[in-house]
């Protein structure tokens, strides 16, 4: 049954980012079930990260409307050619956008 | 009643539309990793993905999609669902064939329909039973 929204509580923050501006982070590859906005693209490969973004909840959590924690954002920089190794230019670069829990220190 | 011809021709239809089109699958007994993975990939909107040619059309939006996109809105500023709830539903639990087969807005009120039906909103007789009598209603004109 739908949750009463007067009753929806705030979920806890998610207190100080784990990374900083710079920092070389991988994207975990972990198992898909039943959702992910995690790109298959960008599993396993190395990246900067470029900029925090905001603190929210997590897609897995949200797309089951269960509240969670928020978690930090960040986006996270890629080289085009670690992405596909035949891109043609070198300094070409991708940003996207990923939860804390999607990436670790590399 | 449908005549048995038709049966059969529609029968046929819904057999071409097999997710696996290059490998014939039919409850497989045993499924490789890599396989099983490929079957778990959640589809998206976000690109990355290998594709095949398609036609692009230059369309203007037709009424029914409009009425679908102000109803999925609307049962979002009700707090029904949210925004990823509704990717989740009309991207992934669609399954694969669905999701390349059927036309966006037909994606986002076959997955608002579910969602009603799931969350005891209305029943599923009480659908089918409404989607039959607009049917034969139109049917008349």
């Amino acid at each position: 049954m739908p949750k009463s929204k007067s009753a929806k509580k705030l979920p806890p923050t998610a207190g100080k980012a784990r990374f900083n501006v710079g920092d070389r982070v991988r994207v975990k590859d972990l198992p898909n079930l039943f959702y992910s906005r995690t790109q298959m693209y960008v599993r396993g490969i190395v990246g900067t990260v470029a900029a925090h973004t905001y603190q929210d909840v997590i897609p897995e959590d949200e797309a089951f409307n269960r509240d969670g924690r928020l978690e930090q954002y960040y986006i996270v920089r890629f080289r085009q050619k670690d992405l596909w190794p035949e891109y043609p230019f070198d300094n070409d670069t991708l940003q996207t956008e990923s939860p804390e829990r999607w990436l670790e220190p590399a | 009643m449908p005549a048995r011809y038709d049966l059969r021709e529609q029968q046929e239809l819904i057999g071409s539309l097999q997710p696996a089109i290059h490998l014939p699958q039919n409850w497989n007994y045993e499924l490789s990793a890599p396989l099983f993975k490929a079957y778990m990939h959640p589809p998206h909107d976000v690109g990355g993905q290998f594709d095949v040619p398609v036609q692009y059309e230059e369309k203007e939006e037709e009424q029914w999609e409009l009425d679908t996109y102000v109803t999925c809105e609307v049962l979002g500023w009700k707090g029904i669902w949210n925004s990823e709830e509704r990717r989740r539903r009309a991207d992934n639990d669609l399954g694969y064939a669905l999701y390349l087969g059927i036309p966006y807005y037909g994606r986002w009120i076959l997955a608002a329909a579910r969602m009603l039906v799931d969350k005891n909103h209305i029943s599923l007789v009480e659908l089918v039973e409404k989607i039959a009598e607009v049917k034969a209603r139109n049917a008349k004109k």
